[in-house]
């Protein structure tokens, strides 16, 4: 009789894919157990066991996963948001770069009349003007938005300031396209004026003051090309949810 | 003893029950993504009636600087005095980038159809998005500097000697004035679909 048990257990152990701690092997048909059949106890714990044990393992796994997940997008997220943060910043040094540069573009030439001095500013033109000021907005903004940015980085997964920033940046961009091709516009008329509107080309005598309005005219195409990343930026990272 | 026969108690009932727990974890998915769907598509019907809008805008931006003509009725031996969009360089580039655009929209309308078919797919929403942003800072580019020129023809500049040529040619600083304020026009409504792109990127 011992080695029977012991066989049927085996058996058990071989049949079973499943481990099953506590599942006996209930022999009824044999009338020799009869004997046994008070004494002996089944114990059905197996199948509870294994099924909450499989239960909770599939829950646990799932739970897992998705944390897994979390933190994996949460990361993506927050490499997009520190991209964003170093973007704002080189637009920061752009902007500032553009105004000031088309600030301080005078130029006084040295021969003069009697009465008249000749002398080029950004304050002759109205677009020059428009210019500076904007792009001073536009810098103050960006610098105004640096928090959120930080907001963004330190919390990847929500996206209430990241859409923030994307609506504030496309009315900010729409401002800078504006003066920057205003002043296009200006510089592009003063290198070659316009021979049908009698428009002569100023550029001939101030060559200083037209470098100096051109280059501002550079960085601040630079900063647009650097918004429309940022805007990029904040889409991508709405997306991903 | 004889008898061999056993009974196992493999747990068979447990993947049954398994298999019967996971559907509703899949019912309570699809109730909160038809919610928000409905909003979606709320907003990708209007985001296709600003795209009609916008090209109706663009176009008669571009129509009405293209057909700007204007010739005064004295002449001298030698010269007649007219006066056209392709005058000016910056009113050239003002008709080529508003008849970009235009065209432009009209391509772009399929993919917004799509994502009025389809609320919830993000794709479409981001295409059109990088677009529409790539887009309007075109437009306003040309709407820009055609407006900075159109104030040096209408107010001259002293300083420069720039002489505004608007007390001669009336009709055509008056019709390249509509283009331009039209031209901005558009890109408003550019504005608002950047913007309605990216709050239906974001309730997803």
């Amino acid at each position: 009789m011992p080695t029977s048990l012991q066989v049927t257990f085996l058996l058990t152990l071989i049949v079973s894919s499943k481990p099953i701690e506590c599942g006996i092997v209930r022999n009824n048909n044999s009338s020799s157990w009869k004997k046994l059949a008070k004494e002996s106890t089944t114990i059905d714990v197996g199948e509870s066991s294994t099924m909450t044990k499989s239960r909770s393992h599939v829950v646990a796994d799932d739970k897992k996963k998705s944390f897994v997940s979390a933190t994996t997008r949460g990361g993506y997220k927050r490499g997009l948001a520190i991209f964003d943060f170093l973007l704002r910043l080189a637009a920061i040094v752009t902007t500032i770069t553009a105004s000031s540069v088309m600030y301080t573009a005078e130029e006084t030439l040295p021969f003069f009349t009697q009465f008249l001095q000749f002398q080029a500013g950004y304050d002759d033109f109205a677009t020059f003007q428009f210019f500076v000021i904007a792009i001073a907005i536009v810098a103050s903004y960006l610098v105004l938005s640096l928090p959120f940015s930080i907001v963004t980085i330190v919390r990847p997964l929500s996206t209430l300031p990241r859409l923030i920033l994307l609506i504030s940046d496309t009315v900010v961009v729409t401002l800078t396209t504006s003066a920057t091709a205003a002043t296009t516009a200006i510089v592009y008329l003063a290198h070659n004026g316009n021979p049908n509107a009698n428009w002569l080309p100023i550029c001939q005598q101030f060559g200083d003051f037209c470098q100096a309005t051109s280059s501002a005219v550079v960085a601040a195409s630079i900063g647009i090309v650097f918004f429309i990343l940022l805007i990029i930026i904040s889409a991508i990272a709405l997306k991903r949810h | 003893m004889k008898n061999e026969s056993t009974f196992i108690d493999v747990p068979a009932d447990s993947s049954s029950a398994m298999k019967g727990k996971a559907p509703l974890i899949g019912v309570a998915k699809d109730h909160t993504a038809s919610g928000s769907g409905g909003y979606n598509r709320g907003l990708s019907v209007f985001d296709f009636l600003l795209r009609l809008a916008a090209i109706v805008a663009a176009s008669v931006a571009a129509g009405t600087m293209f057909t700007s003509d204007e010739t005064l009725p004295f002449f001298t031996q030698f010269l007649q005095f007219q006066a056209g969009y392709d005058d000016l360089p910056t009113f050239q580039f003002f008709v080529i980038a508003m008849s970009l655009v235009s065209g432009y929209i009209v391509l772009s309308l399929p993919i917004s159809v799509v994502a009025i078919v389809r609320p919830l797919a993000a794709a479409p929403r981001l295409l059109l998005l990088v677009l529409d942003t790539a887009v309007m800072g075109l437009t306003m580019a040309a709407a820009s500097s055609a407006a900075a020129i159109s104030y040096v023809a209408h107010n001259g500049n002293q300083n420069t000697n720039w002489l505004p040529i608007c007390q001669q040619f009336g009709d055509f600083c008056q019709k390249t004035s509509g283009a331009v304020v039209s031209s901005f026009v558009a890109v408003v409504f550019f504005m608002i679909l950047v913007v309605l792109s990216g709050v239906a990127l974001k309730r997803h």
